[in-house]
């Protein structure tokens, strides 16, 4: 194993040179730094030329070029890594090491999402093989694919910034809309639950008039102008999110379950009052921490109180339901700035973002206003890339969980007696979580380096923007920079990839059989 | 599972009805304070007179922070700036000019503004000073000198005499020029706080006291006139390096952050965004124009057109100069919050012909156009009367801004002083008279006159991947086919490596003028001039860029000597201009005053008249 990872390795440096080298001379090759200022009217022309030709030793070949960079670069054994100056005279490593953060915020939770959601229709298309919702779903799933982002971040910003921007001045839902979400809702979740014909009409009215209602209220009590979530509403998500973690990790069944996750629903609402406090003073992250801290205590014990037997799952459940309904109190405490924020002088009534990563400028800086503003600026990007990438996880998760449930071990399990949940979720999908891995982590290193377009029309500034800025300014260190660190990511990930595949699938050895 | 379903409809319903109503109206919008304006650069320095930092960014930046002698408004012209200081000319002979600092200026730190500050000026752009003190040599292709300056070169280094004098009260400053060079009022000394470079020089990381400030400042004067190497080499590096960064905060040493115009640099954040706010001591004790309510500026970048439009009618960003094509235009225009303001840039498209072998080019120009021959005059002649100007203004100029005409100047731009009476006898008649198809008929018979099968002509242009130049190749193309050439025209996408080879006869670009000089663009036609391309040389052009070179002219006769030019450079028909490049601004409908420039800095000239309307 350790030799194996010592080989790929020694594989990592060997590649890294050779197509360092390549590019670092196509590059040099293919772009003319000079060629603007040959155009120039300035008096001083010569002068500049020179001057450039002197910080860019412009009058040495490139082969000769990338041996002094490859110098600089090499300087990392010895503790000094040196990938030389921007044509800004910024260096390249701080420049890097500035666009990282960035891009891992805007793919992070754009992956997530798409992972979680894809996983989970994915799933629920296969289980519903060749139904409407399955065929509703292939058909989404090949609709996105062929999306361009570009286009799908214009759409985004006319309807979800600027007229929804326009539609909060008055917050007023007309009800043709309502009509027309109602109906959605309602096919949608008639498609997935399905049944009988009149199961299905059933269904369709209860969702229909339940959210018509839903929106009628939203409408009238200008909830989205003053939106909040209060004690009520976080007992009520937290009921449905015990149920439904309970339901999915061990099973309505097993009633201590049941119970521990359905108090730790009370007791989150009732932190929610000390939690204002806390959250509230000048010490946010710290009130964060200790939110979290005691809610997990409190799980922990609830569950150890009801379990008298199985009681890793059962502390799982309960540590998961709380957890989320932590983040609900955290979603409250946000909507809470909303009122500040849309009312600021730099905000001025338009809180949905198209371009930019915050408002920088914002005058009002208090903590809970500022993540309201980064989340107001990541919704666009994060929505545009996640509607393009998780199309591929519906349709892989779908496939991989079909494959699985025709295997010998999947009817051994549901001959043995166990409950469908059972089959599902602990023998069917864990296996089909091992080629997924793979998927992910490729995907992963692949969309840290392949969000240029995303970057560029929401104006972020990340790696994507690095790159295309050091095409477009004859910026051969910052090229290089970019390019050394996106292909060293892309080979360590597939290490990762094969390293991981072996850890989850015991047939498989790395580094053997020879 | 069917039962979990309806009992979380239930729920939602019950959170719905368990929401607590609200009875709050929206409060009015106050008048806004802010101003966002888009830029597709991004900082890289604080001190555009770098090498290298001279980015029109850069510059804009630096602009709304520091208040000089004069600046360009958008006539353009050059308008004194009264507030701040005053000029004159002292002494005809030898040339002098005095330059004098209002009294009671301050910097943003308080420091008095005086004479000594307008000393720098001299230290960055003389080479003689550097050689006496020993900081350098400018022209040195393989070192940089102490203070690393874009003015080495220019107009001041090759014309001044001497050290500048300050005044008995410090607050007047003399310079001596050689001769009474024209542009002189561009050429001379502008402030910039000299007791901050020192403390820099001497390591300090923060503001400091008044006391030390003005000792700060004695300390510049003494070593400035003493030629001290020490002290001038340590200001030198800072001034060349300490002000190169692109990221600005609260740990950003405060010392780089001195300014005397109406706003004080308050973050930048690398590719996001830089943003200014409202100098105090300005407000109080301007040394320029009073600032209008606005009490930040913003610059955000965008790169992407689409998003910028997208982000104007999101109210997002106030000022956007977007890209000047027709779909942007029609795309802006289509906001209803905001208004698209034409103007003009200070660019011309022009067509360019090969008459000899340019500077510098080993390869000899032999093609069909070369030398004085009539035969190649001829050829010449009917080229360019063939070329399609209308055509290209009609269809791809006029959609963008339906005000913008054919151009017929090559030194002054359409709405110049001068600009009608030059039309009137420049000889440019020739090449308008008649109708298109008329002009093609005599140009094919020149060429018939001289050959029988049609001439093949290489036409230099790009970048392929621009529309409007793509199309204006189709255009000229198929124009000249009918009147006897074979233009062969792919595009170029390296083309500003191509203007001066031989392997070219003929090529369009665009001019950019960066100042208002006397002697304008008439360096092009010059022999010996740094941007002649196309291997003209004339000896009455000579004479005449000369003049206008060398001494101050009076307007007229100014005008007289860019006569002389164009007469003589249309005569041999070498070049022709095609229209002044539109410029695109579109601006949020309540913000007023935003008047764009056709020169740098365009869009924030006027700063402090913008202004919100309720």
């Amino acid at each position: 194993m350790f030799a194996y990872i010592l080989r790929r390795l020694g594989a990592l440096v060997v590649i890294l040179f050779g197509s360092s080298f390549l590019l670092y001379n196509l590059s040099a090759i293919s772009t003319d730094p000079l060629g603007e200022l040959r155009l120039s009217d300035a008096p001083n022309k010569d002068q500049l030329i020179l001057n450039l030709t002197r910080e860019l030793r412009l009058d040495l070949p490139p082969p000769l070029r990338y041996f002094i960079w490859l110098r600089g670069v090499l300087g990392i054994f010895a503790g000094r890594a040196d990938f030389g100056l921007t044509r800004e005279q910024e260096p390249v490593l701080e420049a890097i090491m500035g666009a990282i953060p960035t891009t891992i915020r805007l793919v992070a939770v754009a992956t997530l999402v798409a992972i979680v959601l894809g996983i989970a229709l994915g799933i629920t298309s296969a289980l519903r093989q060749y139904s409407r919702f399955d065929y509703g779903m292939t058909f989404f799933a090949f609709l996105l694919f062929s999306l361009p982002i570009f286009w799908v971040a214009v759409l985004l910003k006319q309807y979800l910034a600027i007229d929804f921007n326009d539609f909060l001045v008055s917050a007023k839902i007309s009800p043709p809309w309502i009509i027309g979400f109602s109906i959605v809702a309602g096919f949608f979740w008639a498609a997935i639950i399905s049944g009988s014909r009149r199961q299905v009409v059933l269904i369709f009215s209860g969702v229909f008039v339940a959210n018509s209602i839903f929106l009628s209220a939203i409408s009238a009590t200008e909830w989205l102008s003053y939106p909040r979530l209060g004690p009520i509403a976080i007992l009520v998500i937290g009921v449905g999110i015990a149920v439904g973690v309970t339901y999915l990790s061990v099973g309505l069944s097993d009633r201590n379950a049941l119970k521990t996750t359905l108090l730790m629903a009370l007791v989150g609402t009732i932190s929610y009052f000390p939690a204002q406090p806390i959250l509230s003073s000048d010490r946010p992250r710290l009130g964060i921490l200790l939110l979290f801290i005691a809610l997990l205590i409190v799980s922990v014990s609830g569950a150890l109180l009801f379990a008298r037997v199985d009681r890793g799952p059962i502390i799982r459940t309960s540590v998961i339901t709380s957890v989320f309904i932590g983040i609900f109190i955290l979603i409250d405490r946000m909507m809470q700035a909303w009122r500040p924020y849309v009312e600021s002088d730099d905000v001025n009534y338009r809180p949905v973002a198209t371009i930019g990563q915050s408002t920088i400028w914002l005058s009002e800086v208090s903590f809970w206003v500022r993540v309201l503003d980064f989340a107001m600026h990541l919704i666009l990007p994060t929505l545009a890339l996640t509607l393009i990438s998780f199309a591929g996880y519906i349709r892989f998760s779908r496939g991989t969980l079909l494959d699985v449930l025709n295997q010998d071990y999947i009817r051994t399990a549901r001959a043995k007696g166990l409950t469908e949940r059972t089959v599902i979720m602990r023998h069917a999908f864990r296996n089909t979580m091992i080629p997924l891995t793979t998927i992910m982590v490729g995907d992963i290193a692949g969309i840290v380096g392949g969000a240029i377009i995303t970057e560029r029309v929401f104006a972020w500034q990340g790696m994507g923007t690095l790159f295309n800025k050091a095409i477009n300014s004859f910026d051969l260190n910052l090229l290089m920079g970019v390019i050394l660190f996106l292909s060293t990511l892309a080979i360590l990930a597939n290490l990762v990839a094969d390293l991981l595949y072996s850890v989850l699938d015991p047939r498989i050895r790395v580094g053997a059989g020879k | 599972m069917k039962l979990t379903r309806i009992a979380k409809v239930a729920i939602a319903t019950a959170a719905a009805a368990g929401l607590a109503v609200s009875t709050l109206s929206p409060a009015n919008s106050a008048t806004r304070s802010t101003v966002v304006l888009v830029t597709s650069n991004q900082l890289t320095g604080l001190n555009p007179s770098v090498t290298n930092m001279n980015l029109t960014f850069n510059s804009e930046v630096a602009y709304m922070q520091g208040f000089g002698f004069n600046y360009y408004d958008n006539s353009p012209k050059l308008v004194e700036n009264k507030l701040f200081g005053s000029y004159k000319i002292v002494s005809q002979k030898p040339f002098k000019v005095q330059y004098t600092v209002n009294k009671g200026k301050v910097w943003s730190d308080g420091t008095p503004i005086t004479g000594v500050d307008l000393l720098l000026s001299h230290v960055i752009c003389s080479s003689s000073y550097s050689f006496t003190a020993k900081i350098g040599d400018p022209t040195d292709p393989e070192v940089a000198p102490a203070f690393n300056a874009l003015c080495y070169g220019g107009i001041y280094d090759a014309a001044h005499v001497g050290l500048p004098t300050l005044s008995a009260d410090k607050m007047s400053v003399t310079v001596e020029y050689d001769s009474k060079i024209p542009d002189w009022e561009i050429a001379g000394p502008g402030p910039s706080p000299v007791h901050t470079l020192v403390h820099l020089a001497e390591g300090k990381t923060k503001l400091q006291k008044a006391a030390a400030n003005l000792a700060a400042k004695a300390k510049f004067e003494k070593a400035f006139y003493s030629y001290n190497t020490k002290l001038m080499k340590a200001a030198g590096e800072v001034w060349s390096n300490s002000y190169n960064i692109n990221k600005v905060d609260n740990t950003t040493n405060k010392l780089l952050l001195v300014g005397n115009g109406a706003y004080k640099l308050k973050t930048a954040v690398p590719g996001q965004a830089v943003t200014l706010v409202l100098n105090k001591r300005h407000v109080s004790n301007p040394s320029g124009p009073k600032t209008n309510g606005v009490k930040t500026v913003v610059f955000r970048v965008v790169g992407d057109g689409t998003a910028a439009a997208q982000a104007l009618r999101n109210q997002e960003v106030d000022i956007y100069q977007g890209q000047p094509t027709a779909d942007s235009v029609k795309l802006l225009s289509e906001i209803p919050t905001a208004k698209v303001i034409g103007g003009a840039q200070a660019v011309y498209e022009h067509i360019d012909l090969r008459v000899g072998t340019a500077n510098g080019v080993s390869e000899e120009y032999t093609g069909p156009f070369a030398g004085d021959s009539q035969k190649a005059k001829d050829l010449r002649t009917a080229f360019l009367l063939a070329f399609p100007r209308d055509e290209i203004v009609e269809k791809l100029i006029k959609p963008i801004n339906k005000n913008v005409v054919r151009m017929d100047s090559l030194l002054l731009f359409p709405g110049e002083p001068g600009y009608d009476d030059m039309v009137k006898n420049n000889g440019i008649s020739k090449y308008t008279k008649g109708t298109q198809s008329q002009r093609e008929a005599d140009a094919l018979a020149l060429v018939r006159k001289h050959s029988s099968s049609n001439v093949k002509i290489e036409l230099l242009w790009g970048t392929p991947s621009n529309a409007r130049r793509a199309a204006q190749a189709q255009i000229i193309k198929a124009a000249l086919g009918r009147a006897g050439f074979d233009v062969n025209a792919p595009g170029n996408s390296a083309w500003p490596n191509f203007l001066d080879s031989s392997a070219y006869d003929a090529e369009f670009f665009a001019w950019v003028k960066s100042a208002i000089t006397q002697e304008g663009n008439a360096d092009l036609f010059n022999s010996e001039g740094g941007n002649n391309l196309l291997g003209y040389r004339n000896k009455t052009v000579d004479a005449a860029v000369e003049k206008l070179r060398k001494t101050l002219l009076p307007e007229k006769d100014k005008l007289a000597q860019y006569l002389i030019v164009e007469k003589q450079v249309l005569a041999d028909a070498v070049t022709l201009p095609i229209f002044q490049h539109p410029g695109v601004t579109a601006v949020n409908k309540k913000l007023q005053n935003v008047k764009p420039n056709p020169l740098s800095p365009q869009l924030v000239w006027n700063y402090w008249e913008w202004k919100y309307s309720k």
